[in-house]
């Protein structure tokens, strides 16, 4: 039986787009879709991190498991994972999920010999993939020869003259929801458009020292003056953070429904950054394509076991 | 994997049914739940989580089953393939709306060096 489908068509207009920073507008879509996109972009999204940590040698001040952590969080470029298989699902390996196929072999050797302190960073992880390497956080415009902070790599461990680190380290692809070190996305937020309308006859009974107090009363910017007119008028909507204390400084000076402010409910502005694993925008289409494979799943179960004996279930069913 | 449950003694009615789904949470059932509702031969949709710890979520579909009524499990699989449809939808826009934006940005760029 054909089914009428009363799909919705969403609008998207990209406002900013940087490597690792996206801002863009959602239009005519439902919050539960917004909502599900931001919850698969931070927690299951698959990234590549590394996973088992094997030290030859460490006599630097932090112990074993401590830099093993610490290597754990560093994030490494995933264009790859998409189309890598997670190690437990790997059947070209022998079990111990560390073949070519679903995992990314790391070698790391540091030895301190200069009286001067060894900062042991990120740059010095080897890898056995060119494509899968930690991130690089420089500058691409330069800086003339300094050596910031962020050119020099993240920072793991720092030894002293004679102090050593040797260890080899297995990358393997995993999602947020294991392990927060496998989450490509640094913040991923989203809010509702304002729509902002003030009543101009309303408003024309404040004194200019009136209006200067109730635009001053609201935490952000999102009103001011026109110089040359003396009006009130709206000037960045979107710096509205509903709080209500326009509102209430209004009410307070004897002006209720001075302005009218209302969040559109199928508006939203996305702001995502990345740690750098991935693109921003590239996170945006995993995460889309995640959320298919999910559905998929869902739709073509054929084994739906049959029961009427409720169980744990009986208990939510019965109104428990 | 998706275990269904019946209403208790009616198994001839396919009209209402409750779906357990393992590893699954607000994620994908909040965003069922909506495309459901959105069905006019859905007359109640719901999900719950019966608890925190455990990974599972049931939905709840019930349908308005007139004489032609299709069973709940269709109007579960119509909708997984809805929203699958929306978020190609979804996908295709934002490919083109980072192309455009991209080109504008040349553009932009190009005026620049004048």
């Amino acid at each position: 039986m054909e089914s009428i489908s009363y799909q919705r068509f969403p609008k998207i207009k990209i406002r900013e787009l940087k490597d690792d920073y996206c801002k863009f507008e959602l239009r005519e879509t439902d919050a539960s879709m917004a909502n599900a996109l931001r919850r698969v972009m931070i927690a299951e999204v698959p990234t590549i991190a590394i996973d088992l940590v094997e030290i030859e040698v460490n006599s630097s001040v932090l112990n074993d498991e401590f830099i093993a952590h610490r290597l754990g969080l560093i994030p490494l470029t995933s264009e790859r994972a998409m189309g890598m298989r997670f190690s437990r699902d790997c059947d070209a390996c022998d079990g111990d999920g560390q073949c070519e196929y679903c995992s990314v072999e790391f070698h790391l050797r540091a030895r301190a010999v200069t009286d001067q302190t060894l900062d042991v960073t990120s740059k010095d992880l080897i890898s056995s993939d060119p494509s899968v390497v930690p991130v690089d956080f420089a500058d691409t415009s330069g800086s003339g020869g300094f050596e910031t902070p962020e050119q020099r790599g993240i920072i793991i461990v720092k030894l002293r003259r004679g102090q050593e680190l040797r260890l080899r380290a297995i990358a393997r692809k995993g999602i947020g929801k294991d392990h927060a070190k496998w989450s490509p996305a640094a913040t991923v937020t989203f809010m509702y458009e304002p729509e902002i309308h003030i009543t101009e006859d309303l408003m024309e009974t404040l004194s200019l020292e009136e209006k200067r107090a109730w635009v001053e009363s609201s935490p952000t910017k999102v009103f001011d003056i026109d110089p040359n007119t003396q009006q009130v008028m709206v000037v960045d909507p979107e710096a509205y953070t509903y709080d209500e204390e326009v509102i209430k400084k209004a009410e307070a000076m004897g002006k209720p429904g001075l302005v009218e402010i209302h969040a559109k409910e199928d508006s939203f502005i996305f702001t995502v950054e990345s740690t750098g694993a991935i693109k921003a925008s590239q996170l945006v289409i995993n995460a889309i394509e995640v959320l298919k494979q999910k559905l998929d799943a869902v739709r073509l179960t054929e084994d739906t076991m049959e029961a009427d004996d409720f169980g744990e279930l009986g208990a939510h069913m019965r109104g428990g | 994997s998706l275990t269904l449950h019946m209403e208790h003694g009616i198994h001839t009615d396919q009209s209402a049914a409750t779906f357990s789904i393992e590893n699954e949470d607000h994620t994908l059932a909040n965003a069922i739940r909506f495309t459901l509702n959105q069905d006019p031969r859905v007359s109640f949709a719901g999900y719950s989580i019966p608890h925190p710890s455990d990974a599972r979520v049931n939905i709840r579909v019930q349908t308005t089953g007139l004489p032609e009524g299709d069973p709940a499990r269709d109007v579960l699989k119509d909708a997984c393939q809805n929203l699958m449809g929306m978020c190609q939808h979804v996908r295709d826009t934002f490919d083109k709306a980072v192309e455009d934006f991209k080109k504008t940005k040349a553009v932009d760029a190009m005026d620049i060096e004048y």
